[in-house]
């Protein structure tokens, strides 16, 4: 199975189609994107320049199943095609957030949260009588003070 | 002190905005409209009506996340002057099978308005008026009455109506 994501003048992602692997052969018998895009034009009324192909297994740049990873991230219903680097990237989580190609993800502008200390990370693992966590420490980011504010959910 | 929107009662409109070429070819719809209602016949499906049906679901469903399943759709003509009755797309009687959402798309219109009534709160009865222009859709929940004027007296009007359910 081979999909496509359908996209709009400004490249919103609109849908995502499934196509069988057959409907994308070229005359030599070759998998081909532009067969695809041939093939969804002709059967779902939308130019065949504005389906971009996408792969399931991919996410942030890393391929699920350890093969190449195609296009950054497996698209989805309002994110956001760049031509120029080719990714599909999810919706700016913060407005103060920037592109990292690499990743292809959204990275804060102080990077990442910090790691939680070793004993925050046992008070997470630990389980009360009834086999529930007490504690759930983590980062979440404040966009207001633009820094990481450590939480704890459970307490 | 918080909100909690409990029901809402939205109007959406704008133009379909098509990519270059690929317009709503709104000549063929015309001519749809017009061999239904000349032969009392169901609009026959065609590429083009797809087009816009899809357009419909895919933009209201990324911009407002309300995702629709297509119930029906008629078209209707109306004469210089003419202003429709009252016109309800819900049976009161059947409301599981009835509409959430009416959507008009103006084919070929020229001063064509809608006035689609509401309710706010105790103040009933309220209306609110807005013109139907060519390649323009409205789209309201299907509880609201309206009715439509050509308030002309040159040209006839087209005018698509789909309805939905929203999933």
């Amino acid at each position: 199975m081979a999909h496509f994501a359908k996209i709009d003048e400004n490249n919103r992602v609109l849908a995502v189609l499934t196509l069988n692997n057959k409907d994308m052969l070229n005359a030599d018998g070759v998998e081909t994107e532009s067969v695809g895009q041939q093939y969804l034009e002709k059967h779902n009324n939308w130019p065949a320049y504005m389906w971009i192909q996408t792969s399931y297994n991919t996410s942030l740049n890393q391929h699920k199943l350890g093969g190449t990873p195609f296009r950054g991230n497996y698209a989805g219903i309002g994110y956001t095609w760049e031509e120029d680097n080719q990714i599909f990237w999810s919706k700016k989580p913060y407005a103060s957030w920037v592109k990292h190609i690499e990743s292809a993800s959204w990275k804060s502008p102080i990077g990442d949260a910090p790691t939680l200390t070793t004993e925050q990370q046992q008070q997470n693992d630990a389980l009360d009588l009834n086999g529930k966590r007490t504690n759930d420490w983590h980062y979440r980011w404040n966009e207001e003070t633009q820094k990481w504010d450590l939480i704890n959910s459970i307490v | 002190m918080q909100k909690k929107v409990l029901t809402e009662q939205a109007l959406y409109y704008g133009d379909v905005s098509m990519p270059q070429h690929w317009e709503i070819d709104r000549t063929e719809l015309a001519h749809h409209i017009l061999h239904s209602s000349l032969t009392n016949e169901q609009l026959q499906f065609s590429k083009t009506y797809d087009k816009l049906d899809t357009y419909m679901r895919d933009f209201i469903g990324l911009e407002h996340s309300i995702n629709l399943v297509n119930k029906s759709t008629w078209g209707n003509i109306y004469k210089p002057n003419e202003t429709t009755i009252p016109l309800l797309n819900i049976d009161p009687l059947d409301l599981k099978n009835s509409p959430d959402y009416t959507l008009l798309y103006g084919v070929k219109t020229n001063d064509c308005f809608v006035t689609i009534f509401y309710d706010d709160n105790r103040k009933k009865g309220k209306n609110w008026d807005i013109e139907l222009k060519n390649n323009m859709f409205i789209m309201f929940p299907s509880t609201n009455m309206y009715y439509i004027s050509n308030r002309q007296k040159d040209s006839l009007n087209f005018v698509q109506t789909i309805t939905y359910e929203s999933i």
